[in-house]
């Protein structure tokens, strides 16, 4: 038993490992990708928009694959699965967090704009101190059940084998003729999920003062 | 001599191919009130968006406190350097109809926010004279709230107050109280006729037809992106020239 908790705490090093990188490239490649979505320039949004309607409209499992499988059948190259499983989450995250990006900055007030422009201050200025923290504020929730479905959608690293929570879980399954280690399984991502939402209910409660 | 703080010549602004100001030409001396009036769609507020530098103009010729922002060059309007234009964006304010506050920052920070970013104020310098402004507008107990826990009217007050921090040489108007229900009307165009007392030079565009004919020294009615009639605000109200002008002051009265 300690020994099958021990292994189980092994996949979870690799999910959060998962679940933190993923965050850490795709928060902000997301913007990235919002501001090509919202270009001037008319094939940069169309080449985002094309982007970001792969992303979301075809299975992640499916990416996973391709992102592992495409390059070694193409280039016959093939390089580390953990990278490739890293490459897959975030091109996918950041399509999704793109389209809530875009939805909060489109649905800023252009008044706010204006009077930021009246009052003297810099593009710059005006980003980061007036439309940023606003925009945060409105899209909060929305990031905040991306963050919960990806906790979940880190077992799908398993599809390439990769040992994480979910694929360690599966195979001691097997090998012990139990549902047990699942079941454990199960409550790491609900515990997990739930000091997500918790920290989002934290975040949002802080930014309550005001509208 | 007075000084002319506003001097537009021949103003012309298009959105596509419809002519919104047509051929605008006006004067407004130092610490005198100026109200535009006119029919919805007349141009009012490109105009002081114009003035304001939200707008560009295509056509025509504008001084700012003595200095060009744009001139006229063979029918086009060419603007100064974007320093120059800096330079008279901070010597205008303008005070919206729906307020614009900053909804995240308190009314104090509302206040203290750009004299502290732009003008490079300090904490205390700037805090001291967003007090005395809310003082002045009868907001002091206010200082800590934040915008939403505001009455329209307050907000629109302490919006005034955010324009006057800075200083302005001329601050401008676009129908401050058409937000407000009408008991909150009269405690903005108090404060506005305050600061006509105190020889604030403003323009305000407004449906107030008693504060337009009762507290501004000239007035201006635009239609269709034209000034039809303008003059001493009595004169215009009481012996209307032109026809357009009379049937508008009509629609008030009725
Ligand atoms: N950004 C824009 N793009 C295209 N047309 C515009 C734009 N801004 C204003 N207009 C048009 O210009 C004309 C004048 O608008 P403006 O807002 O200056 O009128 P106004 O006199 O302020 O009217 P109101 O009393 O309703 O505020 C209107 O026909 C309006 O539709
Ligand atoms: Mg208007």
């Amino acid at each position: 038993m300690g020994n099958l908790i021990l292994q189980l705490f092994k996949g979870l090093n690799f999910s959060v490992r998962i679940f933190f990188l993923t965050l850490l490239f795709s928060l902000p490649f997301g913007f990235v990708v919002a501001k090509g979505r919202m270009s001037k320039i008319a094939p940069v949004r169309w080449f985002t928009d094309l982007y970001i309607q792969i992303m979301r409209g075809t299975p992640l499992i499916l990416q996973l694959l391709f992102f592992y499988f495409a390059p070694f059948y193409i280039f016959h190259a093939s390089y580390d699965r953990f990278f490739a499983v890293i490459l897959a989450y975030v091109l996918n995250y950041s399509a999704y967090f793109a389209e809530i990006y875009r939805s909060g900055l489109q649905s800023m007030d252009k008044g706010q704009y204006e009077a930021s422009q009246v009052l003297g201050f810099t593009k710059a200025y005006t980003f980061f101190h007036v439309i940023l923290p606003q925009v945060f504020k409105k899209i909060l929730p929305s990031v905040g059940n991306e963050v919960v479905t990806l906790v979940k959608d880190t077992s799908l690293a398993s599809t390439l084998g990769i040992a994480e929570l979910f694929r360690v879980a599966q195979t001691s399954s097997s090998r012990v003729f139990s549902t047990t280690p699942i079941f454990i399984a199960g409550v790491f991502y609900f515990i997990m999920n739930y000091v997500v939402a918790k920290f989002f209910d934290i975040v949002e409660r802080k930014l309550d003062y005001y509208e | 001599m007075s000084d002319i703080m506003i001097n537009a010549q021949n103003v012309m602004k298009s959105f596509g191919d419809t002519e919104v100001l047509k051929d605008i030409s006006f004067t407004l001396e130092k610490g005198h009130v100026l109200s535009i009036i006119g029919p919805s769609g007349s141009g009012k507020s490109t105009l002081l968006r114009i003035l304001t530098q939200l707008e560009t103009a295509d056509g025509g010729s504008l001084d700012l406190v003595g200095k060009p922002l744009f001139k006229n060059v063979n029918g086009k309007a060419v603007y100064e350097s974007a320093e120059k234009r800096r330079e008279l964006n901070l010597k205008t304010g303008l005070v919206f109809q729906n307020f614009n506050l900053f909804p995240h920052f308190s009314v104090l920070r509302n206040i203290t926010e750009a004299q502290r970013a732009v003008l490079k104020r300090s904490k205390d310098e700037a805090e001291s004279k967003a007090i005395d402004l809310l003082k002045k507008m009868n907001l002091e107990d206010k200082a800590n709230s934040y915008p939403c826990e505001l009455s329209g009217g307050q907000k629109q007050r302490v919006s005034i107050a955010r324009a006057l921090a800075m200083d302005p040489e001329i601050l401008f108007f676009d129908e401050p109280t058409s937000a407000l229900d009408p008991e909150l009307t009269l405690e903005v165009l108090k404060v506005i006729r305050g600061l006509a007392e105190e020889k604030m030079t403003m323009v305000v565009v407004t449906h107030e037809m008693n504060f337009a004919k009762g507290s501004s020294d000239e007035a201006l009615f635009m239609d269709g992106g034209v000034i039809v009639e303008k003059g001493n605000p009595t004169e215009l109200f009481d012996n209307p020239k032109e026809e357009r002008l009379r049937r508008f002051l009509n629609t008030f009265n009725s």
